[in-house]
């Protein structure tokens, strides 16, 4: 018998449920967005009254940062006075959790016009969460569920919009446990560190970067060479990040008839989230337009989802979904980006 | 329990996460963990990055303030956070913390007003009457004199800055000195090599007619344009010089304008709190013209002048050992309160 405390305030949802072994013994909600720190307390304070804890479970967003945080502190300081453990799950899960369909969507409101998303199939998150506008999920032709979707009008469907605190004792069961807030979003000062050099490849990074390129694309990489005929044909254009001496990820691009073409872009999944790719990004476009070029296009692998809201940012537009285009079931989304 | 009671203050204003322990007056722990590296290449705080360090550092700094105050945290009689004011993602990270911890243990939880804090720490290690007392509350977010009837309360405004905090007009200048961030203590450490009295920068709202509308006010935008103004014109300027002489005009300000207070106010005590307060010139100066003007002045030592738990842990100890009724459970950090909100209702 373990009594679980779950709580969760990623969406404008407060959630709190107290549940032994799966069996619920408390569900509390609250739908206020902006008093979640004056709510969580209160309903947990009603939720546990004379109850013992074993564990706090703590839905760790994505979500608005300082709403999210509420759950997260609150239950990180419960967990340390009472003396017990506590476990982090993805929001995101604990709404799609309950949802019977094959294939679908989450997407919370992450204001600022975004969304937070994660793709399911067969009830498994198989990419994301992450941040991007309403509009490119709009084109993943599957059911979308959600307080993003619903306020986007991505969807009619009023249920499953909410984490559901109740499931977040079997998330941890079945292992999808976390430490760190999902917090996706960058904040806005963020640049990349300085200790990152770039400058243009040259064959002597080709072994480097085909380390890179396996470790990133587990379906269908460039081989080595794949990458030095690149390197060496024409118009196109290569460059690298490094860190002391190290590359870390590099960028290519390909001018033909006014258009630049994404051919690459790719950082070392141990150096992500660092401003890395961003940068690599701006000098393509540099690029591009010392070509002449009138637009820049891309196809999007699933492999490099995880890219799709940097593109946006630089405001890459998704212009059409092709179906299977890296093998059975793996869509590639085209985007593209005026340059005039 | 003890005859005094045990508290616990949690501190996540700004840049500094902090906790401390206090019993009755005595202060038991006192534990700041600070992410102002992270800001330093910023050239001042970013709240998002603030609040991500709260997050990550709270579970650790409370453990560790159990750790050395060498008690259990089943034996706190009551917990303290600051409620506000300061950057509101910043507190919601330490106000949710200390719901979490009353509210697991069932104990009382008071929110309080980080300034008042400020100047409760004084309360610390030491058996002196503290009230009525004057209050210079001086640091990167505020510039203050006080009058204080009651710490927990009844604190009123006498007068504040109408510009720039006197902390923020010593980042300034650093900054245009090519000083580090923080800026008080670079200037500090420069000053001591130069002369305060080389450059006669300008002493805001002391004229005589400023003694009408703003007696007790602060203003040090004049000051820094004059710097900047000084540095442009002097190719040949010696730093350290040019430390020492705005420093000197700062607190020269400060002083006489707390002095005044307490002269006109008829209380013969004055605290300097804040973390302008941990500036060795304006330390040194306090004391010398308070026992000219027969003033009793106080400071804490300078790790308890800048944000701290012990000081929330202070003025919690205060308020319960005064009887004062706890905050409601689900209090609501307020970026922007007032200094007349002490203890959160
Ligand atoms: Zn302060």
């Amino acid at each position: 018998m373990t009594i679980s405390l779950s709580l969760d305030t990623s969406t404008s949802r407060t959630s709190v449920a107290v549940d032994d072994d799966g069996s619920v013994l408390c569900s509390l909600t609250h739908d206020d967005g902006l008093a979640h720190g004056e709510v969580l307390p209160r309903l947990v304070e009603q939720a546990i009254s004379g109850l013992h804890i074993d564990q706090v479970i703590i839905g760790m967003g994505p979500g608005p940062f300082t709403g999210l945080r509420v759950a997260i502190s609150f239950g990180q300081a419960f967990a340390l006075a009472r003396q017990i453990p506590w476990h982090g799950v993805c929001s995101l899960d604990a709404i799609g959790y309950v949802i019977g369909t094959k294939d679908f969507i989450i997407a919370t409101d992450a204001r600022r016009k975004e969304v937070f998303w994660a793709r399911y199939t067969n009830g498994h998150r198989e990419a994301g969460p992450l941040v991007g506008s309403p509009l490119t999920i709009n084109n993943l032709k599957v059911p979308k569920y959600g307080e993003g979707a619903i306020k986007y009008l991505l969807t009619s469907e009023l249920e499953y919009s909410y984490p559901d605190a109740t499931v977040m004792s079997r998330l941890v069961k079945e292992g999808q446990v976390l430490r760190d807030p999902m917090y996706i979003r960058r904040p806005d000062a963020f640049v990349a560190p300085a200790n990152v050099k770039f400058r243009p490849m040259n064959p002597m990074d080709l072994i480097s970067v085909y380390d890179i390129e396996k470790r990133t694309y587990k379906i269908d990489p460039w081989s080595l060479g794949q990458l030095k005929e690149e390197l060496a044909a024409a118009h196109r254009w290569y460059f690298v990040a490094e860190i002391e001496g190290k590359v870390v990820g590099y960028v290519g691009g390909l001018y033909v008839d006014g258009i630049t073409d994404v051919l690459t872009l790719t950082v070392d999944p141990e150096h992500r989230r660092n401003g890395i790719a961003r940068e690599l990004l701006r000098r393509l476009i540099d690029w591009a337009r010392t070509q002449k070029s009138v637009a820049m296009m891309l196809d999007m692998r699933v492999g490099n989802i995880e890219a799709l809201p940097l593109y946006e940012s630089f405001g890459f537009v998704a212009i059409s979904q092709r179906a299977n285009y890296y093998g059975p079931g793996i869509d590639a989304v085209v985007m593209r980006k005026e340059l005039q | 329990m003890t005859s005094q009671p045990l508290i616990l203050g949690i501190e996540t204003s700004c840049d500094e996460t902090a906790v401390g322990v206090v019993r009755g007056r005595t202060l038991l722990a006192n534990v700041i963990a600070s992410s102002v590296e992270e800001h330093a290449r910023f050239g001042g705080v970013v709240p998002e990055i603030a609040s991500r360090a709260h997050l990550e550092a709270m579970p650790n700094v409370i453990a560790e303030a159990l750790a050395r105050a060498k008690v259990d945290i089943k034996d706190i009689d009551a917990f303290a956070v600051t409620a506000g004011p300061g950057l509101i993602g910043a507190l919601v990270v330490g106000v949710s913390a200390a719901s979490g911890l009353a509210v697991a243990l069932d104990k009382p939880l008071y929110g309080v007003n980080h300034l008042s804090a400020h100047i409760a720490v004084d309360a610390l290690d030491s058996d002196h009457e503290l009230e009525p007392v004057i209050a210079l509350l001086v640091s990167g977010g505020h510039s203050s004199l006080l009058k204080v009837a009651d710490l927990t309360s009844d604190v009123r405004t006498l007068g504040s800055t109408l510009d720039d905090a006197a902390g923020e007009a010593f980042d300034k200048i650093a900054r245009l000195l090519e000083l580090d961030f923080p800026g008080g203590p670079a200037i500090d450490r420069l000053a001591i090599l130069g002369d305060p009295a080389a450059i006669e920068f300008p002493r805001g709202l002391t004229a005589a007619k400023d003694q009408v509308e703003h007696q007790f006010d602060f203003s040090f935008s004049g000051l820094k344009t004059a710097v900047s103004r000084y540095l442009q014109q002097t190719p040949t300027a010696i730093k350290a010089d040019v430390a020492a002489s705005f420093q000197e005009a700062i607190v020269d300000v400060l002083l006489r304008k707390a002095i005044a207070a307490c002269l006109e106010t008829g209380i013969d005590s004055l605290v300097i709190a804040g973390g302008v307060a941990a500036n060795s010139r304006l330390r040194g100066q306090a004391q010398a013209r308070a026992e000219k003007a027969g003033i009793r002045f106080r400071t804490p030592s300078p790790i308890l002048c800048t944000d701290n738990g012990a000081m929330v842990a202070a003025l919690g100890s205060l308020a319960l050992t005064r009887g004062l009724p706890a905050s409601t459970t689900g209090l609501a950090a307020d970026s922007s309160s007032g200094i007349e909100r002490v203890i959160w209702d």
